[in-house]
């Protein structure tokens, strides 16, 4: 036989936003995920180190051999396992484009209006996106990255870049 | 992938035809909190059932449907997983197997494109392409913030958790690359604003001129709020079926054909390629586009996913030029750019010369291939999930020659609550006999192309 339950509402009254032609509540969501950066922990771990970090294809038979930044752990080209390979400091590169933030979604970590920029590497295949701290930016001009080493973020926020003087 | 091999070119073919025969449309809007998303989807899918002339009761057709494909984009919008279930349920269309089809933007397009294998394969004479997006759940800053997850969340999502400032680099590039003008978007942004105007489902219609829309906010340098889509709440259907069952439902029977490509979620990592020319483009078309320092493709001034999709819906329905011979276009125009971007992407014109496509007048009503007659997303909708069957509908409209039986009804424009503006003008395309569609996903993730082509 089970035993006979009394049971009683213990949760929170939901706060109504309208109640017109419907009746509409506000249902509070928040969460806490636990996001891994897995194979990439040491890009990111380098990152309040002052240091970036690059994969690199060295399988012989990949028909590519390419470098990626932002890094990933296995080639697409050959799917075999890539190494890390350090960019030499100073790291200049140059912006491919950029776009000036005004109205960033919920949440946003920098102060707008602020720029996005895409910037090219020697030597990496592909284009990697980052933030310049200051000045203005443009198509061609030369930036150089910096690296929040102080009060990390540990997020890809703790690489951003500077205009070369 | 760089160099692409045999198999991964082979042209889709179905294993016999697919129709489409009948759409359903919603009252686009934010924050539709007079309907749950299951009764909204209702509205469509009595739509489609009721009023496109099928030659079956809507409890007939009902009986034919044995396969549903069923789009959304985001759980975290409805907050209901699996909601497939209680739309297939709400519908009464149960125990027929719904597919849940998540592919971002393009979720409407893969929606389509689904219930057409199922045609194709024989798994199904009848199928219900069905999507819906329920974006007012949150706020707006959220919304944005919840859509830029389809940015890469180690890489892009915290440089600006808003999707402009994701296409607005890619504006940027364009420009600089092929000199297009802040005017030449915002033509494309009035032009989608004034056709939604005619249009009883658009969410933001209006006359606006060039100067209105460049002096609107800025989202994201350079783009303004006037060049963004809207944030909706919706739905839309299709209905799809083989050929003996198109001609028993509809006198007015659409072919289909639709394929799709993919590419990376970062455009940054969009390294240079070969470009795969479309059949109106001859060898050698892009040979001097490398000259410029940093040029590669698809890099960010175009899609190879929408180039891909078109290369094989092209292929698919045996289409040689498209400006020649397609007679309406319905694109994904999310962003004014995006747009324009696409235009060489479907080859309407060939890659750097895209703005042409406005310019010249041939993507207006009246000129050469007049595009989003439907006030695209700019100027109707973008209800994620929705989108890509919304478009898809237009076109089907539009060559059934129902452009004025679905926007001119006072009574379609009464049900919403709207009065038929005394200006109202038709759109309806004389003798549409061939339409493409682009549903579009992330900045150029997956790209579905679709072609419609009157066979009656």
């Amino acid at each position: 036989m089970l035993e006979e339950l009394k049971t009683k509402y213990t949760g929170t009254p939901l706060e109504i936003m309208q109640d017109d032609e419907a009746l509409v509540v506000y249902t509070p969501r928040s969460g806490v995920h636990r996001h891994t950066y897995g194979k990439l922990s040491p890009f990111f771990r380098a990152l309040k180190k002052g240091q970036l970090l690059a994969t690199k294809c060295v399988n012989p038979e990949c028909p590519e051999k390419r470098m990626w930044l932002p890094p990933r752990a296995d080639c697409p080209d050959c799917n075999q396992p890539m190494e890390w390979q350090e960019i030499p400091q100073p790291i200049i590169g140059t912006i491919h484009t950029f776009a000036q933030v005004v109205y960033p979604g919920a949440g946003i970590e920098l102060k707008a209006p602020y720029y996005q920029i895409d910037v090219e590497l020697p030597g990496v295949c592909t284009i990697f996106k980052g933030y310049l701290a200051s000045g203005t930016a443009k198509i061609g001009m030369k930036v150089k990255a910096a690296f929040n080493t102080k009060k990390p973020s540990n997020t890809i926020l703790d690489i951003y870049w500077e205009p070369v003087k | 992938m760089i160099l692409l091999k045999e198999g991964n070119l082979r042209i889709p073919r179905w294993n016999r035809k697919v129709f489409a025969v009948a759409g359903g449309l919603v009252n686009y809007k934010k924050f539709c909190s007079e309907m749950k998303l299951e009764e909204q989807v209702m509205v469509a899918f009595r739509q489609m059932l009721e009023q496109n002339n099928l030659k079956m009761s809507p409890v007939e057709v009902k009986g034919l449907i044995n396969f549903i494909a069923a789009g959304n984009f985001a759980d975290h919008f409805q907050d209901q997983l699996l909601c497939e279930a209680k739309v297939t349920d709400y519908l009464g269309l149960d125990p027929m197997y719904d597919i849940g089809i998540k592919t971002g933007g393009a979720t409407g397009g893969s929606s389509i494109l689904t219930a057409a294998m199922a045609i194709a394969s024989g798994y199904a004479d009848v199928a219900l392409a069905v999507g819906w997006e329920r974006m007012s759940e949150v706020d707006t800053r959220t919304g944005n913030y919840y859509i830029s997850t389809a940015a890469c969340k180690d890489f892009e999502t915290r440089l600006g958790r808003v999707y402009s400032s994701y296409y607005a680099p890619m504006a940027v590039r364009f420009s600089e690359m092929y000199g297009l003008s802040e005017q030449t978007r915002a033509k494309v942004a009035v032009k989608n604003h004034l056709y939604g105007y005619y249009s009883p489902y658009a969410q933001q219609p209006g006359k606006y001129t060039v100067e209105e829309v460049l002096a609107s906010p800025m989202a994201t340098y350079p783009l303004r709020f006037l060049e963004c889509c809207a944030m909706t709440d919706g739905a839309a259907c299709m209905l799809l079926c083989d050929e003996k069952t198109a001609y028993k439902l509809s006198d007015r029977p659409v072919e289909v054909f639709i394929a799709g490509g993919s590419h990376t979620l970062r455009v940054a990592d969009r390294r240079d390629m070969p470009i795969p020319l479309l059949p109106n483009e001859d060898p050698g078309l892009y040979d001097g586009m490398r000259k410029k320092a940093g040029a590669r493709w698809p890099g960010f001034e175009s899609f190879a996913a929408c180039r891909f999709a078109a290369y094989f819906a092209y292929h698919m329905a045996g289409i040689k030029d498209p400006l020649e011979e397609l007679d309406v276009l319905e694109t994904h125009d999310a962003f004014t750019i995006s747009d324009i971007q696409t235009y060489g992407d479907i080859g309407v014109r060939p890659y750097g010369r895209e703005a042409e496509f406005i310019e010249s007048g041939d993507a207006y009503f009246g000129g050469k291939l007049p595009s989003n007659l439907s006030g695209g997303l700019i100027g109707t909708m973008h209800a994620v999930g929705a989108t890509g069957i919304f478009s898809g509908v237009e076109c089907l409209w539009q060559i059934q020659g129902k452009y004025d039986q679905f926007h001119g009804d006072p009574k379609i424009w009464k049900s919403f609550g709207k009065e038929k503006p005394q200006d109202w003008k038709s759109l309806q395309v004389p003798n549409a006999k061939q339409a493409a569609w682009v549903s579009h996903a992330g900045v150029g993730s997956h790209v579905t192309v679709g072609v419609l082509r009157k066979a009656f």
